[in-house]
């Protein structure tokens, strides 16, 4: 699972972050990007020694200042369900392989050049089809 | 050929971060620029006078930038530690 995609699926759920020069910032993820900025709605900032606070209707964070965020325990399980229907949806139309397994295990995209090989079941379809394909004009 | 994180996925790690702070969990996930998901965090704050204090922290994404080691931790010999009894100097952040 990658810390992006948990992080989209934490959208619209409350959440702590705390940047690195020490504050937080307490409130509900209203979006994020490829970069980890985010916007918070109804915030309370907290000043790096706790002893400060200001309360602020919105605000948008750069990603780059992030050390790291807390989210409710719940959204790890949301974000399992939406792979699995992605995944669904891949098989189905049989597009470019990779089967469950290698989803959830990112690196071995580039460890293994993932996009082509895809899943051993999925080759071994590709071989069979085109295999009862030569079949067919060889018996005819 | 695996590359370095894959297999401490779903296990038990210690990350130590460049602010000198040492997180437990279990990892769930990567990606390219180290970004990590805990899962069922804590964290640990050594201290010279009381022992190790353990913090509850539930589930966290740690961006890749502060992360300076993470550690595959045995469960079994963790859980033989007597955390309150060891009495260590808390981690200096790093310096630039």
């Amino acid at each position: 699972m990658l810390p992006l995609s948990l992080l989209r699926t934490a959208q619209n759920h409350p959440m702590l972050v705390e940047l690195k020069n020490g504050e937080t910032y307490n409130g509900h993820l209203v979006s994020c990007d490829n970069w980890m900025n985010i916007n918070l709605r109804e915030v309370i900032c907290t000043s790096r020694d706790g002893d400060k606070f200001w309360r602020m209707p919105e605000c948008y964070i750069r990603g780059s200042t992030i050390k790291y965020l807390r989210i409710p325990d719940e959204v790890i399980d949301m974000v399992k369900e939406e792979t699995s229907m992605k995944n669904r949806g891949r098989d189905n139309k049989g597009g470019r392989g990779g089967g469950q397994s290698q989803r959830n295990r990112p690196a071995a995209r580039g460890n293994f050049g993932g996009r082509g090989g895809g899943g051993p079941g999925n080759k071994s379809g590709n071989q069979g089809g085109r295999g009862t394909l030569f079949n067919k004009n060889k018996s005819k | 050929m695996a590359s370095g994180l894959d297999i401490f996925v779903n296990h038990t790690v210690s990350i130590i971060t460049t602010d000198g702070r040492n997180f437990i969990g279990t990892l769930k996930g990567f990606d390219q620029t180290i970004n990590l998901i805990l899962d069922e965090s804590h964290e640990r704050v050594y201290s010279s006078t009381t022992g190790i204090e353990q913090v509850m922290l539930g589930l966290h994404i740690i961006r890749g930038d502060n992360v300076a080691i993470i550690g595959l931790i045995d469960e079994e010999i963790d859980n033989r530690l007597n955390l309150p009894s060891i009495k260590a100097e808390p981690l200096n952040a790093i310096v630039h």
